[in-house]
């Protein structure tokens, strides 16, 4: 008990309070704008650290990264433009609801359901950190790959149409990855002799294009003046979450523990977890049609799992010194920095730090909610502004966020691309989603197959022989067959019928 | 611009004929059987598949001839030179950006974007101003993105 004292009294003073309302602001901020992700705000934070004490450094990162990657559902919401992967999943529902006036309500539900998961994530991180990393470490590359082919399953049977077309979206994004030097082989891939195709095909400026340029592209041709923006609602946005947690307990707490879970997993992080948090939801909800047309129950779910999983990917990085994500890899150079080496030794010879980070951790959660409150209510104004005068403004954001991500104009030309086909995709009725999902676990999926097919000589007997891989796999075919089964049968039946 | 059933599925079909045919001559790893053609080869082999089911389907459903559906607004001049207007000012800014500068760039293409979509010259003015100059201090100056400098407007730097 005198440790966790010990603790807060590293937490709770003025100065370290104060960097964590200025972290706050600053995280909220870059979220906030289209292109900008919850890792930039993270390393552009690095050298402010090195003038600070451990406490207040890592106090500075955790915050931030929490604000930002709530306020990457803001731009997704109001403008369908999604500041992650993992905001990605549920856009769809997110802006349906802005379009029918219900913007506070949805980003109502992010924010308070990303309190949650966080909050939940923390106290497993607090309580069961190393038992879950233990478990975590077992994972090979049979486990990792059968769990983004899950992943990838969820996103084609979540998007709206047939799966044959989410497939063929699916498929636009994993050929999109597969361009680059990124490979197993390290061959130069659909590079065309370019320096800069030689780094691949980055997520953000693809995302941008699929999702935010097409929708410009749309205004322009229906010439945007003619789209009425949706009336902002009134009610508070704290007492319709309280209806929404009373109708979906099961689905707040169902996205909280799969988000931490998946979220411990070393490389897995919060983008599948939100994708098959979502589609979890939508298999066990009882209105699963309304899936897609502005429905919160899959926004409750896949929001609690998105910041479940960013706290449960400090679970390895604290335990084993393993980062999870790039945020965690960022951050345990810091902490290296700052004289604390994260690994199991870490909770026995500087408890105090690590209670610190950890009252850090849930104080972030619980500031986002005030914070997050002011955001909303102020970004709901940007619905006011006439679409003929937002539109072009966009634009701009989606070309400056496209060259941020590299510092050349290589990245607005890639948001060109995808914009364009972005717009025919939805022309012909494929579903975006899975071509992102495709595209940022491409590399991922690549890597561990080969690996596996190495590591088995060519056996994919191999992929079943270990028990978590087997009823990972077992599932995700299951996922593919049984709809198919089904299909047959009614098929069969409606025969005879005619017969 | 739609596509039918039948076309679609033979697109997809011949996309995953052209991944397959460009993998071939991608190197494995030394002494091994896969590398950089092993997920080209799966990708082109299951978008194949996806491609002759889909063909498969609108064949049972009476298909017969590929075709492309034009849409409601393919057909209005305007709305057609509109989209190739976004793309056009895209493709401006990549080129011109990096000679120019961010702030004048910038400008133009807002002012244009918007006189396009029927904004009052006025308000396209000082919106497109006042957005360019917001983004070069957010961007340029607080998150420090190199943004392309012009040399005669070197005092907002």
């Amino acid at each position: 008990m005198s440790i966790v004292i010990e603790a807060a009294n590293l937490v709770f003073q003025p100065y370290v309070l104060l960097v964590i309302f200025g972290a706050a602001a600053f995280g909220m901020f870059v979220g906030a704008i289209p292109g900008l992700t919850a890792t930039m705000a993270t390393a552009l934070l690095v050298p402010v650290t090195f003038f600070m004490d451990p406490v207040p450094a890592i106090a500075t990162i955790v915050t931030a990264t929490a604000m930002a990657i709530f306020a990457g559902d803001i731009p997704g919401t109001l403008l369908r433009m999604p500041g992650t992967p993992a905001s990605a999943a549920y856009v769809q529902d997110a802006y349906a609801m802005t379009q029918q006036g219900r913007p506070e309500a949805a980003l109502g539900a992010s924010l308070v359901f990303s309190s949650i998961g966080g909050i939940f994530g923390t106290l497993v991180l607090i309580t069961a950190s190393p038992v879950l990393a233990e478990i975590a470490l077992k994972f090979s590359s049979f486990e990792y790959f059968w769990l983004v082919v899950l992943g990838l399953s969820c996103a084609v049977f979540i998007s709206p149409g047939s799966p044959a077309r989410g497939l063929i979206a699916l498929f636009i994004g994993l050929f999109a990855a597969t361009v680059g030097l990124d490979n197993p082989a390290a061959v130069p891939r659909y590079t065309f002799g370019s320096v800069e195709m030689m780094g691949g095909v980055q997520f953000i400026p693809a995302m941008i294009g699929l999702f935010a340029v097409s929708e410009v592209i749309r205004a322009f041709i229906k010439r945007a003046s003619d789209v009425r923006p949706p009336a902002a609602m009134s009610k508070s946005i704290f007492r319709q979450q309280a209806t929404n947690l009373v109708t979906y307990p099961v689905q707040a707490l169902r996205g909280s523990i799969l988000g931490t879970a998946i979220g411990a997993l070393p490389g897995a992080g919060a983008d599948i977890a939100a994708w098959i948090s979502y589609a979890v939801s939508k298999k066990f909800s009882k209105t699963p049609e309304k899936f897609g047309t502005g429905h919160v129950e899959g926004l409750v779910e896949a929001g609690a799992s998105n910041n479940g999983a960013m706290s449960g990917a400090w679970i390895p990085a604290l335990v084993f010194g393993i980062p999870g994500d790039s945020i965690t890899a960022i951050v345990i150079g810091v902490l290296y920095i700052k004289g604390i080496n994260p690994g199991p030794m870490v909770f026995i010879t500087q408890p105090e730090m690590i209670y610190a980070v950890f009252i850090v951790f849930l104080l972030a959660n619980l500031i986002m909610l005030p914070l997050g409150w002011i955001a909303i209510k102020g970004a709901r104004h940007v619905l006011s502004i006439p679409q003929k005068v937002l539109m072009p403004v966009i634009l701009m954001f989606c070309m400056v966020g496209s060259f941020a991500i590299n510092n050349s104009v290589f990245g607005i030309g890639l948001m060109l691309i995808f914009g364009i086909i972005g717009f025919l995709m939805e022309e012909n009725d494929i579903p975006i989603a899975p071509a992102i999902l495709g595209l940022v676990l491409g590399p991922m999926l690549e890597q561990n197959f080969v690996t596996s097919m190495i590591k088995s000589d060519g056996s994919f007997l191999a992929f079943f022989e270990r028990p978590i891989a087997a009823g990972l796999g077992l599932f995700s075919i299951a996922i593919w067959a049984i709809p198919l089964v089904l299909w047959l049968l009614h098929r069969r039946s409606a025969r005879q019928n005619l017969t | 611009m739609r596509v039918t059933d039948l076309t679609l599925g033979l697109l997809t079909l011949l996309g995953g004929i052209a991944i397959y045919l460009s993998a071939i001559n991608f190197h494995a790893i030394p002494g091994q059987d896969y590398g950089a053609g092993t997920m080209p080869r799966a990708i082109a082999f299951v978008t194949g598949l996806v491609g002759v089911f889909i063909i498969t389907k609108a064949v049972m459903a009476g298909e017969r001839l590929p075709g492309l559906q034009l849409a409601e607004w393919t057909r209005s001049g305007s709305a057609v030179l509109r989209m190739l207007a976004v793309l056009g000012l895209i493709v401006a800014y990549i080129v011109v950006s990096p000679v120019v500068g961010f702030l004048p760039t910038a400008f133009c293409v807002m002012l244009v974007a918007m006189l396009i979509l029927g904004v009052r010259i006025p308000t396209a003015i000082i919106v497109s101003a006042v957005t360019s100059v917001a983004i070069q201090q957010s961007f340029g100056k607080l998150l420090l993105v190199p943004l392309p400098r012009s040399d005669f407007l070197n005092f907002f730097w």
